[in-house]
């Protein structure tokens, strides 16, 4: 990376009493990138993003903002802002009381502030609403001001904290269309914090997976889907079907069927395969001896539901192609691509 | 009423109709029924007795229509003295009540320590005290030869400051009697305002002081006024501690009030009295429903 790094976090540990929480946690942020913190709830990843921006004090570790440490900061002094998973809006200011505050702070004019508050609606897309109140406005457009308010600030990083969970599927895709159109305009640091892969891999300039504290993988959206590192991001991140098999030198066996090993495993292996990796042929070709037990239409693909002698499969299909195969019917099954993890990994 | 039920054909229609009057008449003379006792509570505990104070205030010891009893009660110097001394502990009460609620229900909502624990479990023990035991209670604890006179005798042989029969002494027991409500009312929405706004406002780099009189201070404004309504009706009408710890002269309107009925038998000043006391809380709860209509729109 020839970017100059905006954050930089290194070795962040912050015990929870409960036992939760994250420790050695090192990554390093990229001016103008975009990095989504991605796991299940109780990963660590909004203890991450909440120390970054101040409302918790790590155990140890440093965190810092362009070359700068920020430790010892408290919020109100940090070069960061935050979208919240609830608005978090101030319902007794109207939505150009709430934008303008935080540049009243800062000792700005009034022609200026009413200037880059007339600008920052502009770019939420929601001009004309300033003398409304946070409780008149939908909870969509509320997340927009909130986006606002904190763009206004022109922060060094903008952290977001699962900003879209509260909204319905339709609107949670379009604002994420538009804040990435914002970020990528303006050329923005944003650490953006969500449990949700798809949100995760349409954003991201990288996504980084934590599990119980830990960074399992730190790669750009599609290495982490063509190339998970672990068994937990290959099970996290999409559809996957695992197959146990073994492996010896040279080649991994699964039944009959024999993969090649280019990670020289050895012993008891897990063989995971997405489903739009397989294959099928006729039963008498080479391959993994299946029958189709159930072909169902998913839209503009179909899910065909396969039992081999390594296990159930589950294999997606062009629509058209999947007239060909019916309940019962014998195939031989091969795959185009597959990772495969040492069962002593796990 | 809704007109359910009033979709009958042609033949039916008036047979259905009627029933459903009597239906409809039956239930309103049943909500009649129930009105009934408190309209009527409400017409003799509080209607009749401000139009009889208020005929009484106006009426001379000859039978006569009179402005007499009001003249009085704003010429005679120890009325004029004691309607200041009333609306002076009124204001002064009500804005240190007011203060010091706030600033305990502040240390409430934003403390995690022990101490605040325990306030919170103990500050509204007074609210379940009778009046008259607890002015006693005060009357133990800051008389000529009270628990404080007491010790301090151990380290000084001056007289102990006058407590009792004394501005201090009333202060004292509005603040007593009045605190804990007020500070109930206001942390209640105090803990009503969510840490994530005032984490929001952090972010955006506002400090403790910004953070209170922009965020917090507003938010919990509508319970102030609550609040302060409560209080300031409460300590006008005081009477009990007044009564008993009060001085003689200047004295609580309440008292005035009760020495003109029972002892002078001066029932127009008192009635004039009792109308002038009304008139001031009509006047505190004209500006409570203005307040309240306000933020409602």
């Amino acid at each position: 990376m020839t970017a100059q790094v905006q954050l930089s976090i290194q070795n962040l540990t912050k015990r929870y009493k409960t036992g939760d929480g994250v420790s050695g946690i090192s990554l390093d942020i990229a001016h103008g990138e975009l990095v989504t913190l991605l796991g299940p709830s109780g990963c660590g990843k909004t203890t991450v993003l909440r120390s970054v921006g101040g409302f918790l004090e790590p155990d140890s570790g440093d965190i810092q903002i362009a070359g700068k440490s920020v430790l010892h900061l408290p919020p109100e002094k940090r070069p960061t802002a935050m979208v919240f998973q609830s608005y978090n809006l101030w319902p007794h200011m109207t939505v150009y009381e709430n934008l303008a505050f935080g540049l009243k702070i800062r000792r700005q004019s009034k022609e200026q502030i009413r200037e880059a508050v007339d600008r920052a609606l502009r770019l939420v897309r929601l001009p004309g609403s300033e003398k409304k109140r946070p409780g008149e406005l939908s909870g969509g457009q509320q997340q927009r001001v909130a986006v606002a308010r904190a763009l206004l600030l022109e922060p060094a990083v903008l952290l977001l904290d699962e900003p879209f969970s509260a909204l319905d599927a339709k609107l949670r895709s379009e604002l994420r269309e538009e804040l990435r159109e914002i970020q990528s305009a303006a050329k923005l640091t944003m650490m953006f914090v969500t449990h949700d892969q798809e949100e995760a891999l349409s954003l991201s300039d990288r996504i980084i997976v934590m599990n119980r504290g830990n960074i399992e993988q730190s790669a750009s959206p599609q290495e982490i889907y063509d190339a998970p590192q672990s068994l937990f991001v290959a099970n996290f991140i999409g559809r996957m079907n695992m197959l146990n098999g073994t492996a010896d030198e040279g080649c991994i066996r699964l039944n009959h069927l024999e993969l090649s090993n280019p990670k020289e495993l050895r012993g008891e292996v897990v063989v995971a395969v997405r489903p739009e990796d397989i294959r099928w042929n006729d039963a008498s070709l080479p391959g993994l001896a299946a029958v189709v037990k159930q072909v169902m239409i998913l839209g503009h693909y179909a899910e065909i539901t396969l039992l081999t002698e390594a296990g159930l499969v589950r294999m997606f299909l062009p629509r058209e192609e999947s007239g060909q195969l019916s309940g019962g019917q014998s195939v031989s099954l091969t795959f185009t691509k597959l990772t495969a993890y040492s069962k002593s990994s796990i | 009423m809704s007109g359910q039920g009033l979709s009958p054909s042609l033949e039916t229609r008036k047979p259905l109709k009627s029933t459903w009057n009597s239906r409809g008449v039956k239930h309103s003379a049943l909500g009649l029924l129930m009105v009934i006792p408190s309209f009527l509570l409400l017409l003799f505990m509080i209607v009749v007795p401000i139009v009889t104070s208020i005929q009484e205030s106006l009426t001379g010891n000859d039978g006569q229509f009179t402005r007499d009893n009001y003249k009085y009660l704003f010429t005679d110097p120890a009325m004029k003295a004691n309607i200041m001394y009333t609306l002076n502990l009124t204001v002064v009460s009500s804005v240190s009540v007011l203060v010091i609620a706030y600033l305990l229900a502040v240390f409430l909502r934003f403390s995690t320590g022990k101490l605040a624990k325990w306030i919170e479990k103990l500050y509204y023990i007074p609210m379940f005290i009778p009046s008259v035991i607890a002015t006693y209670g005060i009357i133990n604890m800051y008389g000529n030869h009270g628990w404080l006179a007491r010790i301090m005798l151990h380290f000084t042989d001056a007289p102990f400051m006058k407590v009792l029969y004394d501005y201090k002494g009333l202060l004292l027991a509005n603040l007593w009697f009045n605190i804990p409500f007020a500070a109930m009312l206001l942390s209640s929405a105090l803990s009503g305002i969510p840490n994530a706004v005032i984490e929001s406002a952090k972010d955006i780099g506002a400090g403790k002081i910004q953070i209170f009189f922009r965020i917090i201070f507003p938010l919990s404004f509508k319970s102030m006024l609550v609040a302060a309504t409560f209080v300031v009706m409460g300590v006008i009408g005081s009477f009990t501690a007044p009564f008993l710890i009060g001085p003689n002269a200047p004295q609580v309107l309440g008292v005035a009030m009760q020495q003109q009925f029972s002892v002078y038998f001066e029932t127009g000043i008192a009635s004039a009295c009792a109308v002038f006391m009304f008139a001031i809380c009509s006047l505190v709860g004209y500006f409570y429903i203005r307040n309240m209509m306000k933020e409602e729109r």
